[in-house]
């Protein structure tokens, strides 16, 4: 059976609703000046008329040159300089390049020499130099007494306030002195630690991360008797069973799993990875497996056990205890199939757990790593053996501060008023705290219960170091001074060791010492940095932790808690890109919402999403919207963390709804709950359905969903290797009149492997950094004005029950016969002679014919002024090398025709020919697998060219003679037992 | 009414004198009108010649004149990079730290030097902000300074001295022949094509030579 492709519920349905939103371009708004009268017409005309003869009547503003008084030496005024630094995020270091001009960091890259970066990035850190910029950063220190507005204050006031506070805590060793960290794996930090803990014996250090990954380290500490990590290589496997762990998204090391992943699925020649997941709710991972079972997210350990047993069974050491898996009511046959693949691939299968599971379950998961002597799996040391876990420790300190032990408490970064779990309410517990000195990039919830706040400085103005999840060390070094005078976490430790401040420069370089210190900075990674291998034995008392597991049970509806795709735990809140940035699974900007089943959202009445349903769970009340989501196991609901802040900013402030309030300690990933639909009812904007022209293109749509994401299996491909192509006769047109354009120099093309693609959406967000796209709102973005270049087509393939996800990324194709092109009455829109499909800002006067005549759809036009009121810190976040476009102007993508020209121009004046992958694209190189090629089509030896003439290559909507310079590799799936799936 | 007599309240009879003047007069007026947006709204008016009064009165017409220095001693990106660029305040002292050193006119370079605050120069020479130029790929195609700057070895004070508009600069992307050089020769300002050749011919040659075709494309200069 062919796949049908399909985009979501309501387009499947024909919900009478969509067919109305498709069916006019421009939805809404887009006439409401029908009928003006005659007087007003004439009226209007002439006031335009008068106001545009007067702004001829001046010449532009004075503009001013202001060079250095004193030039850095090999500096060159208004040219991008890279640097390498490192971000660490929840404990996990990424290498990144920051581009940098004049110095104002302006773009993120990924660091090639970094392992848990290789080059590309994820959504999260593109937004890095937007959340630096953020006018809602606070902007110096506060000190809080009875109004929340509180006093602000020098860092010198503040030195003089502590002075004598830490005198009494040196004096008597710390007692009473509590600080509470976010995780960090700067080595800096480690090191200053341990002064702290020699300076202040008797205080304590307490870190909280409500995303923690502790089940995991729990769970191996379980099995090997000893703390250790585990990583994974998917290069050495080619069967790999996910039970809920999202590999290639949400994971320290999703880039190189997603690469290594991607690397083996588009080979192929040779052996495919094939991936199963057994997962609640659709993830990146579940949407890319080759299998997916949906379970709730209580019976996910149920499935790995039952999995287990079968292994067992089959001859694959396991303890007995495995057997009382046998007895468990949940079974699924298809992990007969599973466990059959598993064990065929024995030395390169492998099974992985994902961090909301139970310590057990991921000993079991080592235990039958090790069962199949898995290749794909290796252990190390953890850099922090004697932390306890992260929920232990922040429980310990609210009773602390309750039993009034708590003199000082120092927090660094986090928001544990925010995301600590609920029932401890250390929002009203922090104001009990005598003295509560909190450092965090923003004034936030936090920070209004603390006596003392003091803006810290980004991770882009201050030096650090971080190490990745394989403990690689990177070094981040500052690329601006403190916008607002921020001082790093290191700084404030060595400030309360030490009673002084002292630069963070100082601070990192003597962790490092003198010898390869330039090279460490300048690769951003010091060599050869990682943790040691360890081979761990697995511990003969293990099994003893499985009885609780094999009587897991779950009845009603059960509540699990995710990320957020782009906010993560809600720190990225305020960054209008990525709260704008559709969730890669359910398309959903401005909001998040309950995912639900299409099976509970038939038994509790849900008909449209948006429906306020009411959740109750831990004897607390939440009201959010539902959205019904194909492959939601039926009877899990599913909402995501870090929405609904209180003092985010002016973006962050109230959007979506705060799942953190039904998440109790006890219950950090999954709880009893109760659901009821209520009346009401919220728009969401989710940007799935736009762009699909009108109800005769919406059923066009559906019948070629299968010829725009082509797919097909890998025994289909063996067979035939141009399945693809031959899906739809492509007609050679003879040309009517002009000789088509030779091309003979330059011919730039692209070739997008939907194989490789994963959906992340870090190439939507990439685009918006390097182009300058605005972010325009939630109102918006419902009439369809979303400004992306570079969108993500989610189709679901499949049926509603069991979905997998394609994903094609959709920007412009600069066909050679654009259909753009000669509607526009003003040639703002041509072509140039290496084939780009040009646009051309200053002559565009907006009438929008172009995007009304483009088949693909990719057209955005600007509404409204949206970079007008900027100020100038704000507007330091624009790529100089892009025109920063007006109001009633089209704009689209260019294949970064400004990276193109600065390639050009070097090469040129070096006299030498453009090397291929030279030039790469904002989109390209941020992608994890590479799926984004660009380069020369006349270049015979050029990877863009090769890929083009793929068997797997073919044009969408090539048939209409657009001839697209872009071009698709269709997708390939390994279903078990070749073509017939399960 | 009858036909004699005149219709009350209408305008006298002399009136009808003027209309053929009227007539002339509203034929006339859109012309006059086109004809004063064309030539009052052209860059040649409003821009040419635009000479902004500099926070400190150097000279080119001295420095780059009579004294003869090279453009690129302080202007040291041009060959290189998209700017040309302004020299820091330092290029200015390191002659001045010797010779005038106590002159009021470099009060501005002095305090800058000192307080490592910029002189703040204005820019005469100032494209839209859509319009991305780069100097490294004129000057090493080999055309000349002087074809978009005029002699500012002459200038006392820097002015506008072409159009800077775009029919201008594809006026030379169509027809480059006559405005180029060796590149070499790029700032040497007053330039002549050697006896008994003319500018056509030597531009002709360069551009074989480097195998330039000047693009009329409009990603060329726009972003």
């Amino acid at each position: 059976m062919s796949p049908v492709m399909w985009r979501s519920l309501e387009d499947l349905a024909d919900d009478p609703r969509l067919v109305e939103t498709v069916s006019r371009e421009f939805p809404l708004y887009a006439d409401e000046m029908l009928a003006p009268s005659r007087r007003d017409f004439l009226r209007l005309m002439g006031a335009s008329v008068a106001l545009a003869g007067m702004t001829a009547c001046r010449r532009w503003p004075t503009e001013h040159i202001v060079p250095f008084a004193h030039m850095p030496e090999g500096y060159v005024p208004g040219s991008a300089l890279q640097f390498a630094s490192s971000f660490d995020v929840s404990g996990a270091g990424r290498g990144v390049l920051v581009t940098s001009f004049d110095g104002r960091p302006v773009k993120i890259e990924g660091n090639p020499l970094h392992p848990a970066s290789l080059g590309a990035t994820d959504p999260t850190t593109q937004a890095a130099v937007l959340e630096l910029y953020d006018p809602d950063r606070s902007v110096g220190l506060l000190e809080r007494g009875a109004s929340a507005e509180g006093a602000s204050r020098r860092w010198s006031e503040f030195a003089k306030a502590m002075e004598p506070v830490l005198a009494a805590h040196r004096a008597s060793g710390g007692t009473g002195l509590r600080v509470l960290a976010e995780p960090s794996s700067s080595p800096t930090q480690v090191a200053l630690r341990a002064r702290f803990a020699a300076a202040f014996p008797k205080a304590s250090w307490v870190e909280w991360d409500p995303l923690t990954r502790d089940a995991e380290r729990e769970g191996l500490r379980l099995a090997f008797s000893r703390p250790v990590r585990r990583h994974l290589d998917l290069g050495r496997a080619d069967v790999v069973a996910s039970f809920d762990c999202d590999l290639l998204f949400d994971d320290p090391q999703s880039i190189a799993h997603a690469r290594a992943w991607a690397q083996s699925r588009r080979g192929a020649g040779g052996t495919m990875i094939r991936l199963w997941s057994v997962e609640t709710t659709l993830s990146l991972t579940g949407g890319a497996a080759d299998h997916r079972i949906a379970v709730k997210s209580g019976l996910v350990p149920v499935a790995l056990g039952r999995l287990a047993e079968r292994l067992k069974r089959a001859g694959v050491p396991l303890p007995s205890e495995v057997d009382r898996f046998g007895s468990h009511a949940f079974d699924d046959p298809r992990l007969d199939r599973m466990a059959a693949d598993l064990l065929a691939a024995r030395g390169r299968a492998v099974v992985a757990v994902g961090p909301a599971h139970p310590a057990a379950a991921h000993a079991l998961a080592a235990a039958i790593n090790a069962g199949l002597s898995s290749g794909a799996v290796r252990y190390t040391d953890v850099p922090d053996p004697d932390r306890p876990p992260h929920a232990k420790a922040v429980l310990t300190l609210a009773h602390e501060i309750e039993d009034g032990a708590v003199e000082t408490l120092v927090l660094l970064g986090g928001n544990p008023a925010y995301d600590a779990p609920r029932e401890l309410d250390l929002e009203t517990k922090l104001k009990r705290v005598r003295r509560t000195i909190r450092l965090g990039l923003y004034d936030d919830e936090t920070s209004l219960s603390c006596t003392w706040h003091l803006p810290r400085a980004h991770a882009l103005e201050a030096w650090g170091d971080t190490r990745a999840w394989d403990g690689t060390v990177g070094i981040a070094q500052p690329l601006i001074e403190p916008l607002y005078d921020g001082k790093s976490a290191i700084e404030l430790i060595a400030f309360l060791i030490e009673g002084r401040f002292v630069h963070g420069y100082d601070l990192v370089a003597a962790t490092h010492g003198e010898s390869g210190w330039r090279r460490a900075v300048h690769d951003g990674v010091v060599e050869g940095s990682g943790l040691p291998g360890v081979v761990p034995a697995l511990d003969p008392g293990w099994p003893a932790s499985l009885g609780a597991l094999a009587d897991l049970r779950t009845d009603g509806h059960e509540l699990t808690f995710i990320r957020s795709a782009s906010l993560l735990d809600g720190r990225f809140a305020n960054l209008g890109w990525l709260v704008e940035l559709p969730d890669p699974v359910t398309k959903l900007t401005w909001d998040n919402a309950l995912l639900v089943s299409p099976e509970d959202a038939k038994a509790l009445k849900i008909e449209a999403n948006g429906t306020v349903v009411r959740v109750v769970a831990n004897g607390k009340e939440l009201s959010i919207p539902a959205y019904v989501l194909p492959g939601q196991a039926a009877g899990a609901f599913t909402a995501s963390l870090g929405w609904g802040r209180t003092r985010a900013g002016r973006v962050g402030t109230g959007v979506g709804t705060d799942a953190y309030a039904l998440r109790f300690a006890g219950t950090p990933w999954r709880v009893e709950a109760k659901i009821a639909i209520t009346s009401d009812h919220v728009r969401l904007a989710t940007t799935q359905d736009h762009q699909l022209v009108d109800a005769l293109g919406k059923r066009e749509a559906r019948i070629r969903g299968e010829e725009l994401v082509r797919t097909g299996t890998l025994s289909t491909f063996r067979h035939d290797p141009a399945f693809a192509k031959e899906m739809v006769h492509v007609p050679e047109p003879a040309p009517l009149w002009d000789p088509p354009v030779p091309y003979d120099g330059h011919k730039w093309g692209m070739a997008i492997d939907l194989t490789a693609c994963t959906g992340c959406h870090v190439c939507t967000i990439a685009c918006q950094a390097e182009n300058n796209i605005p972010v325009v709102g939630k109102d918006e973005v419902l009439r369809g004005r979303e400004m992306h270049w570079i969108r993500v087509d989610r189709y679901f393939d499949g049926t509603p029950e069991e979905p997998s996800l394609a994903f094609q990324p959709m920007a412009c194709h600069h066909c050679e016969n654009a259909p753009c092109e000669p509607v526009c009455p003003v040639a703002a829109t041509v072509h140039d002679h290496e084939g780009l499909n040009v646009m051309v800002y200053n002559r565009c006067i907006g009438t929008r014919y172009c995007a009304n005549n483009c088949p693909y759809k990719v057209r955005r036009f600007n509404y409204f002024n949206n970079h007008k009121h900027r100020t100038a810190i704000e507007a330091m976040v624009f790529n100089p090398e892009v025109t920063v476009r007006a109001r009633g102007v089209m704009e689209k993508c260019t294949y970064c025709v400004q990276r193109i020209s600065v390639a050009k121009i070097a090469a040129k004046n070096a006299a030498r020919a453009i090397a291929d992958g030279e030039i790469v694209p904002a989109c390209a190189q941020a992608c994890p697998t590479q799926a984004i090629v660009f380069g020369d089509l006349n270049d015979s030896g050029s990877r863009v060219r090769a890929l083009h003439d793929d068997a797997r290559a073919y044009g969408v909507l090539e048939e209409i003679n657009t001839r697209p310079r872009t071009r698709y590799l269709a997708r390939l799936k390994n279903p078990a037992g070749g073509g017939s799936q399960a | 009414m009858s036909q004699s007599d005149p219709p009350p309240h209408s305008f006298p009879k002399w009136v009808d004198d003027l209309r053929p003047l009227a007539a002339a007069l509203l034929l006339g007026a859109p012309i006059v009108l086109v004809a004063l947006v064309w030539y009052g709204g052209s860059p040649a008016t409003t821009d040419v010649g635009y000479a902004p009064v500099q926070p400190v009165p150097y000279s080119h017409a001295l420095h780059a004149g009579e004294l003869g220095i090279d453009c690129r001693y302080c202007h040291t990106n041009v060959e290189t990079s998209a700017h040309a660029a302004v020299p820091p305040t330092e290029t200015c002292m390191n002659c001045h730290t010797n010779i005038r050193g106590a002159s009021p006119k470099l009060r501005p370079v002095r305090e800058s030097y000192a307080s490592g605050m910029p002189v703040p120069w204005v820019r005469v020479h100032d494209l839209p902000d859509y319009v991305y130029f780069n100097h490294s790929a004129h000057v090493r195609r080999g055309v000349g300074c002087v074809e978009c700057h005029g002699r500012i070895d002459k200038m006392e004070v820097v002015y506008q001295a072409k159009e800077l508009s775009m029919g201008w600069c594809l006026d030379c992307h169509r027809n480059p022949d006559v405005h180029l050089r060796p590149p070499e020769l790029a700032t040497q300002m007053d330039w002549r094509p050697p006896e008994g050749r003319n500018k056509t011919d030597v531009g002709r040659e360069v551009r074989k030579r480097l195998g330039l075709s000047p693009s009329e494309d409009c990603s060329t200069c726009h972003r």
